[in-house]
């Protein structure tokens, strides 16, 4: 190959290499599939000024023996995020709707079941004698008792 | 200047994209790259496996993995024998790729294979931006002439042909570098430029960067970002110097004597962002660092006083 066809072709690959970064900008619809061709609008969301907390959340799985599971990504076979936006974050708001499917999720291939959701929070807060950590109430969710909290 | 507009505009292109470089440079980015990947960066196959086995079909299939699908039918290509075969296959080709035996089509091939695992882990929901850059730079590796030095491809090539060691400049060996560049340019100009639109100049206010570092260092066990998010006026001056970063870093490009500046800034701000958070940006500084060495080599040689003659002869003979 010559050395300008060898330019050339290397000059296409560059321009479709930076320019299939464009695509996500315009096809808003398939911005989260087109990896590695991303949108990279990262931590964009601001906060106002007052007090800095944050929340520490996570959910234990109680079987019928008694035995205690963190539900982890691994153990649920989901990401993180998936975990948070699904379960995590819905349960924490009260919102139990999800807890049933996330239980049969977890019940596929246990010999023994889980019997019972327990969503355990902390909130820490940032103040000027130092991290203030407080408990939130426990969220409970058991199938045999309708609306348990 | 003589010639057409055309060709003066070609003469530019080329003269930005193809300059003369060493190709012993482009050979060592190679081998960081190929080695960050394989013993730093690997796919985790446990993680894989488990996906497949709890999930039965995708959240949300990536393109690649959809095109595959397309191909041959998911249940086919996406079980953890197909996986596991696919993983030691990339492992393979990636020793190949790092000692430089078949170079081209070894590192075409890990690349190839390591887009697959990125996208197939992406398919479940979840997607993150550390690996993109640096997987387009392992493709990048491939279609450049990365095997012609430090590699076994170039020894068996020079025993054959009883040549020396050519130690040669190519114009094709910078290229992929400068592509690197000009896609951190851009990322970070979206990052930047998202910040601004989304939140305005609220974003600089210290408590946003405060509310992230201390969610995301206390979940991480970062004792130095709890820290951090305990003080008030670093954090506004850490939140200017990111939206600076983010949204002027692309005037390296225009001001290539600086460029090395703009990234050990870029370096420093993802180094910070780890220690701080536990943001692992990890393929980033590897990046950032080849980079910095890399793009314009003859900066590090007019600071330090002296060229490096055994490193770069090539430059000294141009000079």
């Amino acid at each position: 190959m010559t050395g300008s066809r060898r330019r050339a072709l290397t000059s296409a690959v560059i321009v479709l290499v930076i320019g299939l970064h464009a695509v996500p900008v315009l096809y808003r619809n398939e911005r989260g599939t087109l990896w590695p061709f991303m949108q990279w609008s990262m931590y964009k969301n601001s906060r106002k000024a007052g007090p800095i907390d944050t929340r520490q959340r996570r959910i234990l799985a109680i079987s019928s023996r008694g035995v205690t599971d963190t539900v982890t990504p691994h153990l649920l076979g989901l990401s993180i995020t998936v975990l948070k936006q699904r379960y995590l974050v819905p349960m924490a708001t009260g919102d139990l709707s999800p807890a049933p499917e996330l239980m049969q999720r977890l019940n596929r291939d246990r010999a023994d079941p889980v019997v019972e959701l327990r969503l355990e929070s902390e909130t820490y807060t940032i103040t000027d004698t130092g991290i203030v950590r407080t408990n939130d109430p426990v969220v409970v969710y058991r199938p045999d008792v309708a609306g348990s909290r | 200047m003589s010639g057409t507009p055309t060709s003066r505009w070609v003469e530019r292109w080329n003269a930005y994209w193809f300059p003369a470089t060493p190709l012993l440079h482009l050979a060592i980015c190679r081998i960081v790259a190929v080695a960050t990947q394989l013993f730093w960066f690997p796919p985790d196959l446990g993680e894989h496996v488990n996906l497949l086995e709890k999930n039965p079909e995708f959240i949300e299939p990536q393109l690649i993995v959809r095109i595959i699908s397309a191909v041959m039918p998911a249940e086919v290509f996406f079980t953890p024998s197909v996986i596991t075969g696919l993983y030691w296959l990339t492992f393979a080709a990636g020793v190949l790729a790092l000692v430089g035996l078949f170079t081209r089509t070894s590192l075409f091939v890990f690349a190839a294979g390591t887009w697959i695992f990125v996208a197939h882990l992406f398919s479940y929901g979840d997607r993150h931006h550390t690996e993109a850059l640096f997987c387009i730079f392992l493709l990048l590796l491939a279609l450049a002439p990365s095997g012609d030095r430090l590699s076994v491809d170039a020894l068996i090539r020079r025993r054959r042909r009883r040549m020396r060691d050519p130690d040669g400049l190519s114009g094709m060996a910078v290229w992929p570098l400068k592509v690197m560049h000009v896609l951190f340019a851009l990322t970070y100009f979206s990052a930047g430029m998202s910040k601004l639109l989304h939140s305005g100049t609220r974003w600089l206010n210290g408590y946003t960067l405060r509310g992230h570092t201390f969610g995301d260092a206390l979940e991480r066990g970062h004792p130095l970002g709890i820290w951090l998010a305990q003080q008030h006026e670093l954090a506004v001056a850490l939140s200017v110097f990111t939206i600076l970063l983010e949204v002027f870093f692309f005037v390296s490009l225009f001001l290539p004597r600086f460029a090395p500046l703009f990234i050990a800034a870029a370096l420093a701000f993802q180094i910070g962002l780890y220690v701080s958070a536990g943001y692992d940006f990890f393929q980033h500084i590897v990046l950032l660092t080849l980079l910095l060495f890399f793009l314009r080599p003859e900066w590090w040689q007019s600071r330090l006083g002296r060229r490096v003659p055994d490193l770069t002869p090539e430059l000294s003979s141009r000079a």
